[in-house]
């Protein structure tokens, strides 16, 4: 919200310095998002006249200038477009200071200038009045200080407006907390004396349903004409940003609302079916069409103004065009009455509307203010309009406001701000809130006040104190005890993994839970499945990820994009998805009984291992085999965990042929493979050696956090053998390191695979495994003939088993 | 030679092998060198005479001999070394090893910037005795707004424009993802008995325009405390304590009145600004205020309580929020928002 400081101070005793206001302001709770300086910002600047203009030699778009300033005449170059011989113009000659900095002397396009003929902008007088020079009145004397045709500077404040802050919302509002805060005297202008209210009831005023308007004020003002609105005011809507209509009765009510922050609706009077008003529910199947052209079907709880015969305004929100004030309008009926905040904010979702009105009334306005706000509204159409007459004034109030009473222990108080106030600072901050506080005996009354409807408990009552006083004698002072902390196993589990990941070389990645379609489409996921966003931002986020596929392939795709030739990430997040999806035909929509949501961790291998280029080796490629390893580093210390051939479905986005399910205690956990060619052709990736892991953090957590037993050593040397064996390449390491591990081989501690050979000198469909095997006793030092019979017995297993013959 | 003899010799070598070395030049040290240890040298020739002494007196005069040898070996490399006369080979210069090559690289990951942010809150957290809780994303109007003192036709609804998803709970309503992690509060609360202290970092999403500084995906760190006698000061001790921790001692916080829910009184917490130390140019980061704004906080709400089965009369707490992005940029002096969630591996390496 906008507030103009000249504005503000019409209302504060005191005269206080810009910064002093905006120091003051935050330390009560305003939160400034930007101070503006407005009018004159120049120095040296001096009024002159065009006498001649000459087209500049070498630039089309420029020209040659002479300004005369009465007491010499300036050659200058200029590029406005709007310029005329005999125009009277703000002249900057050299030395001068605009908004944009002193002017220096300058050669332009090969002439000097001696100065610059200004524009609003360059002066600080305008926002956006873009090049062309601002053209003063021509009756303005030449050679006079141009400070002295502009009002005085002034500032506007803007401030982000709290929800609860709906007793702040005008001008009038903001000094009273000034005034009230800091004590300074709060001047109210002084209304001229009226007729009284309600003496004939020229215009009725019911109010059908008083529980959604508490209060309805009209005034009826007759003779009236077209009328300019006053500069002055046209100045101070411009601040608040509000184009002015130059039409005094639309114009007043808007700057009514800015002072007072009570939104008022001017009617024709004349156009009122039977000149009366009826605050009632709408009617079904009844219409209105709305001040902005936008016609409404109106419902039955929407709350309207109507006359006689039908709605001519949708209660506090927007009014209708057909009463619409106009230039020939002779008689007004101004309304001011205060809605109560829920029905208000149902029918402004409801019809999609949202104006300054709406915005207060759904906070809460203060109801008794009505009147008054009416009154000003008169005031200042009379001053404008001579021959104007106030002929009514209706006032229908059906409950007077009665304000709540909080009762006030000022210990409680100290207990929730963790101060020592004495109980006279308190009191004082009560009574600068109310004034009527009483606090004669214990426990005190709090009345609040008609514009304080956020204020209902002593909690509320202790943030006031707390303003009042000032935050900052809070004391940072605690007696908290100890207590026990620890984090979920969750997160401990996910540390662990980011920690393992990172120390082998994987950047972890934060991608958006959101997708498009088209990567729903591209990576082959089941849409279907998906969750999606009533409301999303673009069609580029519509779905919430069912697989962390999608966002990992878009970084890889962005990093090859921007010259990186290997990739190694990790990225740790949830997916979502609809269970229970009964989609059987392609038309019906999926009737879902729920949904979940599960923490996965994800990453994938693309390039070369290690680095990208290394003097001293080649450096391998990352392939199948690292991403096992990488697994099998990760989860070593996990009870029962294994990777194997699944039964079950392989995620489409992964090589069947090259996939492995991960499995913790036998349940499933996750897959670890090759990305499909189908997906990498998708994706536009020319190489398909993408090698990606999933797995879902949950059936983890039974297997982390187990104290682990350390085993002790023999103290005995071990010995191994390395036992080359030649068999059909249809076997598989598993089953032969099965069979070897089965042989019952005491002594067995180790079986590594230290080499896989095909080729020269292997018979065809034949390979050459060499496998390392270590031996070792706790009690002594094994010999040379115990082991060769233990070799002796494996081999025998694994020519039986796998009919392998000892490599020769 | 008897062991005696033996033994004044070998004092004689000593003396004299001491101011050798002591007056010994780059030019000379060579020859100091073959003197005393070379295969004619003067202590390698005395050590050889040890071969005529009996066994006993053997043992102890050549462990005297051989300790001398090693010292005095020791400070003749000394003396190369401050001479820079170390050769690889016998006298010949060789070029050795080029030594400016690179090491061989080993692998090296990273962690994400908001990883490492929330590790260091966490930690810190931790130690005052706040545990970890975590809630859903995809929650329920019920825990994200109304159980928070958010009614469904609140103001505040405006405040935090609120994802809707085309999953429907129980009370036919749709789910949400969670604008903000203080519905963790209500999931931690319920059920369970103060006193509870208690941290919860986590993403959130609002439907926000993309710029510098806003993210319609962004993370959160919550933290409250519920117990007897919990006040404002506690609230401020709590926060003062980890704004230090986390940004340095010299680091001075402010609180200003405002306005959340679920708490009250509520305040905003500003932090001294700590990248404008000139006093002549306006600091871009706290546009020249002094001050950056860093969590909300306050005293729970009593309705919060109520709606989670506490007796606002016995027990309260105070809660705080802070974005993790915002003090990811603090703290790695980042100044767009944008770069979280672009991934791109220039960036990500360099922590």
């Amino acid at each position: 919200m906008k507030i103009l400081y000249s504005w503000l101070m019409d209302f504060v005793g005191n005269n206080l310095p810009v910064q002093d206001v905006c120091d003051k302001l935050v330390r009560i709770g305003f939160k400034l998002e930007s101070l503006k300086k407005t009018g004159p910002c120049f120095d040296g600047v001096i009024t002159g006249q065009i006498l001649k203009i000459e087209k500049h030699p070498n630039a089309d778009r420029l020209s040659l200038v002479e300004v005369n300033t009465g007491s010499r005449v300036f050659k200058i170059v200029c590029g406005a477009k709007n310029i005329a011989v005999g125009q009277i113009i703000p002249f900057a000659s050299v030395g001068a200071t605009l908004t944009t900095g002193a002017l220096k002397k300058a050669k332009i396009r090969g002439i000097e200038s001696e100065g610059m003929v200004c524009s609003a902008q360059e002066l600080g007088l305008e926002q956006d009045s873009g090049l062309n020079i601002l053209v003063l009145p021509e009756n303005t004397p030449v050679g006079v200080d141009a400070l002295k045709l502009f009002p005085e500077t002034d500032y506007i404040f803007e401030f982000e407006m709290l929800p609860n802050q709906s007793y702040c919302l005008s001008h009038i509002a903001i000094a009273r907390e000034l005034c009230s805060f800091y004590n300074f005297p709060f001047k109210l202008g002084t209304l001229p004396i009226f007729l009284q209210e309600n003496q004939k009831s020229e215009v009725p005023i019911t109010i059908e349903n008083p529980q959604y308007c508490m209060r309805y004020t009209g005034i009826v003002l007759r003779n009236l004409h077209a009328a300019e609105t006053p500069q002055w005011m046209i100045k101070r809507l411009k601040a608040m940003d509000v184009n002015p209509k130059n039409n005094l009765l639309i114009d007043v009510s808007n700057y009514v609302l800015f002072e007072l922050g009570q939104p008022t609706h001017c009617f024709d009077l004349d156009k009122l079916a039977n000149q009366e008003i009826k605050v009632r529910l709408a009617a079904k199947g009844e219409v209105l069409v709305t001040l902005e052209n936008q016609k409404l079907e109106l419902t039955e709880d929407a709350l309207v103004i109507a006359d006689s015969k039908k709605p001519v305004a949708l209660a506090g929100i927007i009014g209708g065009s057909e009463t619409a004030v106009s230039d020939s309008t002779k008689n007004i009926l101004m309304e001011s009455a205060c809605f109560q905040p829920v029905s208000i904010r149902k029918t402004s979702r409801k019809f999609g509307i949202q104006t300054e009105s709406s915005y207060r009334f759904e906070r809460g306005t203060d109801r008794e203010i009505t009147l008054y706000a009416a009154k000003r509204i008169a005031q200042l159409i009379m001053e404008s309009i001579k021959d104007a007459k106030c002929a009514f004034i209706g006032d229908n109030y059906p409950e007077k406001y009665n304000p709540p009473v909080i009762e006030i222990l000022p210990d409680k108080i100290n207990s929730i701000l963790g101060t020592n106030l004495e109980n006279n600072q308190i009191l004082a901050g009560l009574k600068a809130v109310s004034p009527d506080t009483n606090g004669n005996e214990k426990p005190w009354k709090f009345p609040v006040p008609s514009y304080r409807q956020d204020i209902e408990t002593i909690w509320d009552v202790s943030e006031e104190v707390g303003r009042f006083i000032g935050y900052e004698v809070i004391p940072t002072a605690t007696s908290m005890g100890l207590m026990k902390a620890d984090a979920t196993d969750s997160f401990k589990m996910i540390s662990d993994i980011r920690n393992k990941l990172s120390a082998i070389g994987f950047k972890e990645v934060y991608n958006y839970d959101f997708l498009s379609s088209k990567e729903l489409n591209d990576c082959m996921l089941d849409k279907m499945e998906c969750i999606a966003l009533e409301n999303p931002i673009s069609l580029d986020y519509q779905f919430l990820r069912n697989s962390m596929i999608a966002g990992l392939l878009k970084t890889l795709r962005y990093n090859l994009n921007r010259g990186q030739e290997s990739v190694f990430i990790f990225e740790i997040g949830n997916i979502y998805k609809k269970i229970n999806a009964n989609c059987s035909g392609g038309i019906t929509i999926p009737q879902t009984t729920g949904h979940k949501e599960q923490t996965f961790c994800a990453g994938l291998m693309f390039g070369n291992f290690l680095k990208e280029h290394f003097w001293k080796e080649q450096m391998q490629r990352a392939d199948f085999y690292h991403l096992k390893g990488v697994m099998e580093h990760l989860f070593k210390d996990f009870e029962e965990f294994s990777m194997e051939k699944t039964q079950g479905q392989v995620p489409v986005f992964l090589h069947p042929e090259e996939c492995l399910e991960l499995k913790i205690r036998k349940l499933p956990a996750g897959f670890i493979g090759r990305i499909s060619p189908v997906v990498c052709a998708g994706n536009d990736f020319k190489n398909n050696e993408i090698f990606y892991f999933e797995f879902s953090i949950e059936p983890l957590l039974s297997g982390f956090g187990k104290n682990k037993n350390i085993n002790p050593v023999s103290k005995f040397p071990s010995s191994w053998r390395d036992l080359s064996v030649v068999l059909d390449s249809r076997h598989r390491w598993e089953d032969i390191k099965h069979v070897i591990s089965a042989s019952q081989t005491a002594g067995l501690t180790k079986i590594e695979l230290i080499d896989v050979y095909k080729g020269k000198n292997i018979p065809e469909n034949h390979i050459s495994i060499t496998v390392r095997l270590v031996f070792s006793s706790m009690e002594r030092t094994l010999t040379d003939k115990e082991i060769d019979g233990y070799i002796n017995e494996i081999l025998a297993s694994l020519s039986k088993h796998f009919n392998a013959k000892l490599r020769t | 030679m008897n062991p005696s003899e033996w033994k004044e010799k070998l004092f004689t070598i000593k003396e004299n092998f001491f101011d050798s070395i002591n007056n010994a030049t780059p030019e000379n040290i060579e020859a100091i060198e073959v003197q005393f240890f070379g295969r004619k040298g003067l202590l390698s020739l005395h050590l050889r005479d040890l071969k005529d002494i009996p066994i006993e007196e053997r043992k102890i005069l050549g462990h005297i001999g051989n300790s001398f040898k090693e010292e005095s070996l020791g400070l003749l490399a000394r003396k190369k070394i401050e001479f820079g006369s170390v050769r690889t080979g016998a006298g010949e210069k060789k070029s050795g090893p080029d030594l400016t090559l690179p090491g061989y690289p080993f692998p090296k990951g990273s962690l994400h910037p908001l990883t490492l942010t929330v590790n260091k809150l966490v930690e810190i957290f931790l130690k005052m005795g706040f545990s970890i809780a975590e809630g859903p994303f995809i929650e329920e109007d019920y825990y994200n707004f109304e159980a928070l003192n958010i009614g469904e036709f609140h103001p505040s609804r405006d405040m935090q424009d609120t994802f809707y998803v085309d999953v429907k709970d129980l009370k036919n309503k749709n789910f949400l993802l969670r604008t903000h992690t203080s519905p963790v509060q209500i999931r931690a609360m319920k059920g369970t008995k103060p006193p509870l202290r208690i941290i919860s970092p986590g993403k959130v999403f609002r439907h926000d325009a993309i710029d510098a500084s806003h993210s319609f995906v962004f993370h959160q760190i919550e933290g409250f405390y519920v117990d007897r006698n919990v006040s404002m000061a506690d609230l401020k001790w709590t926060l003062d304590t980890f704004i230090k921790e986390l940004f340095g001692s010299a680091v001075r916080i402010r609180f200003r009145p405002s306005y959340f829910p679920f708490v009250e009184p509520g305040a905003e917490v500003d932090m001294s600004c700590i990248f404008c130390k000139s006093k002549t140019e306006k600091c871009s980061v706290c546009k020249g205020t002094g001050w950056i704004e860093v969590l909300g906080a306050g005293i729970i709400h009593p309705n919060v309580l109520m709606n989670c089965g506490y007796d606002p009369q016995e027990w309260n707490g105070f809660a705080f929020g802070a974005g993790i992005e915002r003090l990811a940029m603090l703290l790695f002096d980042i100044q767009d928002m944008r770069i979280f969630f672009e991934n791109d591996l220039r960036i990500l390496e360099q922590i």
